[in-house]
């Protein structure tokens, strides 16, 4: 199969390393490296997709307000992407940059310079939405003469990859290979393009299952998507609301704002193939503001 | 899963139709997955006409890829917010219904789920000027009560069956029907509702637990399979015309006693708004109060747990509510 010049150096060139993207989720050292797929897993209400604004938001803003200025894909398979919510997040983490640069002096910043970099941090992001899971493997298809075309696309985001667990499963009937067949043959094909284009993919996955016996059951944190998957994935967060602090319910005057705020929990196992194959595990807490995410 | 016919893209005719499924590849999907190469030596065609059909029909059945920027700007143009008319409720909604979006009123039977339904129809269709979708699965509605409403906010005749007019009623009653009603609204039916009055902003789906809720449980996965389907085209009729989409649905207790929406956890994904309705205890002499509570209890705009009480009977507010009454009674006698 022949490719041109442009794509064989896209396809061979390095794409940036994500290792350092949150280092506060992962064990020490132990970022998503090339090629390596994480999981996000959680009941409703949990944080995953703030996780994916502040994952997405790090990798499209400008190295001037602490981003790492890569090509960002988002793959949306249940309309979850809130783009006012995302522009809202990028803004703030924005304005921090700029006043922090230019220090205390309130200079008139021209609105005009504002949207400037706005536009410019949205035109790094690529969405897409799919709405049934053959669509989502066409789309796989498709992206990845995106992939050798632009060489700075260096993140996947799927949000979420459940989506179409329950409608696979009433189209299959009562075979099972039949039930995971597309999300099988989707997840050989992301196989296929970390391989070839060593980029990082993070995937969100909804929970199914209601934990009945206390938030420390681990049946309902047991991943049910299919074998061709749960192979790919290397890190997985689970994600979880903290109890809310009884001390704090009773304090009513002081710092309401931030009782309002829930805590969220984070736990991260690693199985990363490039460290010596140990197991490594992080639990960290976050909140989330109007700024996104911001870890305790 | 798309089928492969002849005529579906130029160079795929029967002959290489009954090669190709010779060589067991049925379907767009084992077409575009499959091994070029490899296909062309099985089917002895030449490969540059199998790249070139698989090429036009990738291209034809998967989803674009959009940038964000003018993602951002075709939301910024149109996006609407629709204010329900309670000012507490519009307080937790940050200022109203958004379109695009699912907004979920959970609540006990008598906490008042189907009355703010009926107020946001009157308040979008009489003040907003703009058409609503109202899909009755209870059998609550009653044109007199939402003429009782309208009846509170302006005495004109002729307005209130203009307003009357630009709320569509449809009755049904199991979830395929619902989902007939939901497709057909997104083939066309919108627009042909749009034609009499105002745009339809709104679809009302009161409630979607009750048609979906007798089909879960047990072993089989295919109410499941309905429920997420129910869910996809609600999502993508709310997307593609800017609709707000509202529903309702009914509570359960958990496993620690807590009231909780129902339809379980994977239903907790779809909409993006969640409030539940409660009744508020007041005196035990007080019986019939018409106060209720709301608690945001998912957003992704404001911090959750919130609540708001607001009364029943004055949904505009109190000032209003006061006249009102006074002129039902006048009406009345």
């Amino acid at each position: 199969m022949s490719e041109s010049g442009t794509q064989l150096f896209a396809r061979l060139e390095a794409r940036r390393c994500l290792k350092d993207i949150e280092p506060r989720l992962f064990p020490d050292d132990g970022g998503p490296d090339h090629g390596e797929v994480v999981e996000v897993y959680g009941p409703e209400g949990t944080g995953k997709t703030e996780l994916l604004y502040h994952l997405l938001s790090r990798c499209v803003l400008p190295e001037a307000a602490g981003g790492l200025e890569v090509d960002v894909v988002f793959v949306d398979t249940d309309y979850s992407l809130d783009m006012l919510r995302l522009v809202s997040i990028l803004d703030t983490r924005l304005n921090k940059g700029r006043t922090t640069l230019k220090g205390l002096s309130t200079s008139p910043s021209s609105a005009g310079s504002d949207e400037a970099a706005l536009h410019l941090c949205l035109s790094r992001l690529l969405v897409v939405h799919c709405s049934s899971s053959s669509q989502l493997l066409l789309t796989l298809h498709f992206l990845e003469t995106t992939l050798s075309s632009r060489s700075s696309l260096a993140l996947l985001l799927i949000d979420s990859m459940s989506a179409f667990y329950w409608s696979d499963r009433g189209e299959g009937g009562a075979s099972i290979s039949k039930q995971e067949e597309k999300l099988s043959k989707s997840s050989e094909l992301l196989g296929r393009l970390l391989r070839d284009y060593r980029i990082t993919i993070f995937a969100t996955c909804h929970a199914i299952r209601r934990s009945n016996s206390g938030p420390s059951s681990s049946e309902t944190d047991r991943p049910f998507l299919c074998r061709p998957w749960q192979r790919l994935v290397t890190h997985r967060l689970l994600c979880s609301r903290q109890e809310a602090d009884p001390d704090q319910a009773g304090s009513d005057r002081g710092d309401g704002e931030q009782r309002r705020r829930r805590v969220f929990r984070v736990h991260c196992t690693s199985s990363s193939l490039s460290s010596t194959g140990t197991k490594g595990s992080r639990t960290s807490s976050f909140r989330v503001t109007d700024g996104g995410v911001e870890f305790i | 899963m798309v089928i492969l016919r002849e005529g579906m893209c130029p160079g795929l005719d029967e002959d290489l139709l009954r090669s190709l499924r010779a060589a067991d590849i049925r379907t767009v999907e084992d077409l575009v997955s499959s091994d070029s190469e490899e296909l062309a030596q099985k089917c002895s065609v030449s490969y540059k006409a199998l790249f070139a059909i698989r090429r036009v029909l990738l291209a034809q059945h998967t989803a674009f890829p959009v940038s964000g920027a003018d993602l951002y700007e075709e939301l910024l143009s149109s996006t609407a917010i629709l204010s329900t008319g309670n000012p507490s409720l519009d307080k937790l909604l940050d200022s109203g219904l958004f379109t695009g979006e699912i907004t979920e009123l959970s609540g006990g039977p008598g906490s008042g789920k189907s009355q703010v339904c009926f107020g946001a129809a009157v308040h979008i269709s009489h003040h907003l000027k703009q058409s609503v979708i109202y899909i009755d699965t209870t059998g609550g509605l009653t044109a007199s009560r939402l003429l009782q409403m309208l009846r509170s906010e302006t005495t004109n005749t002729d307005e209130q069956m203009e307003a009357l007019q630009r709320i569509r009623i449809v009755r049904l009653f199991d979830v395929y029907a619902l989902l007939d009603c939901l497709y057909g609204l997104c083939g066309g039916g919108l627009q042909q509702a749009s034609v009499g009055g105002g745009s339809v902003k709104a679809v009302i789906v009161d409630s979607v637990s009750a048609v979906i809720a007798p089909l879960l449980g047990g072993k089989q996965s295919e109410g499941m399979s309905l429920m997420t389907q129910v869910a996809g085209v609600l999502k993508t009729m709310a997307k593609d015309f800017s609709v707000a989409a509202l529903v309702t649905n009914h509570v359960t207790r958990s496993g620690s006693g807590d009231v909780q929406p129902g339809l379980g956890v994977s239903w907790s994904h779809v909409p993006r708004t969640r409030i539940l309705l409660e009744r508020v205890e007041t005196a035990p002499s007080v019986s019939r109060s018409s106060l209720r509570s709301a608690t945001l209890i998912k957003s992704s705009r404001q911090p959750c747990c919130i609540k708001e009480e607001f009364d029943l009977r004055w949904w505009s507010g109190a000032a209003g509510g006061a006249s009102g009454k006074r002129k039902l009674d006048q009406a009345g006698s």
